[in-house]
């Protein structure tokens, strides 16, 4: 037996959406202290010092840092980490 | 309280971090983390710093976030407050025992700073005012805040992901 055929028909907005990548944005606030901003970035992405450094800088200097990219799910993951963390993080399209 | 000694709070050990607060430190941040227990569930202003926006201007995708993450961020911050009644007794904490520790002292942190209304420039104490013994207590929470910090930074492991070219 065969069955009908079932021809999905792609949503084209989702592939033009999965094609831009989600960028995870951390935010300055007068609350996080410096150093446990870069532990986090360390502890959560496995960044370097140094780089965790540099973001946690550009975060206290430039009042945001984009500080990971992927997709929807794995921004949304980052994000998630990020607020367990107690750190003030939002996800957005990449321009 | 012995706060503000020179020894280190936290030093790494064979078996995790040797701790050398004092008793009625430990017990004072358990009282602390108690309160926080019962403030998770409400809507309150001071809690706000807890559960951040996730999706700036997308109402529809920051509700179906909400949904779920709120109540996991609750859920991971019950069993971190767990985690500190259960040691507050002990000598030796492990690495999962002091991270729970960090984050429940950052989430108080938090919480108290909304309350206050810190700004980055907040470094001086008005002794006179109102609220200096809350101030205080923030200040006490930073530095306990950033000796944990400082012992948990220095056993974390190598890199896992490359810088990027310069």
């Amino acid at each position: 037996m065969t069955a009908p055929l079932e021809i999905a028909e792609p949503d084209l907005d989702e592939v033009v959406e999965e094609d831009r990548p989600w960028v995870v944005i951390v935010w300055n606030d007068p609350i996080n202290l410096m150093a446990y901003v870069a532990y986090v970035f360390r502890k959560v992405f496995g960044y370097s010092e140094a780089k965790a450094n540099k973001l946690m800088l550009d975060v206290h200097h430039k009042g945001r840092a984009t500080v990971s990219s992927g997709t929807r799910t794995e921004a949304e993951r980052d994000v998630h980490r990020l607020h367990g963390h107690g750190l003030w993080a939002t996800m957005e399209h990449d321009e | 309280m012995g706060l503000f000694r020179r020894k280190r709070l936290f030093s790494a050990a064979d078996d995790g971090f040797a701790v050398t607060l004092d008793p009625e430190v430990r017990q004072f941040v358990l009282s602390l983390a108690r309160q926080l227990d019962e403030l998770l569930e409400l809507d309150v202003n001071e809690t706000k710093r807890l559960f951040p926006t996730a999706y700036h201007d997308d109402p529809e995708r920051e509700a179906g976030y909400q949904i779920l993450a709120r109540q996991q961020l609750i859920d991971s911050r019950r069993e971190a407050i767990s985690l500190i009644e259960a040691t507050v007794d002990q000598d030796v904490l492990t690495e999962e025992e002091l991270a729970a520790w960090m984050g429940i002292v950052n989430d108080l942190r938090l919480v108290l700073g909304t309350r206050l209304d810190v700004s980055e420039d907040d470094h001086d104490i008005d002794p006179e005012a109102d609220d200096a013994d809350l101030h205080l207590l923030y200040h006490q929470l930073g530095y306990l805040l950033s000796e944990i910090v400082d012992a948990l930074t220095g056993t974390l492991p190598p890199p896992t992901v490359a810088d990027d070219p310069v």
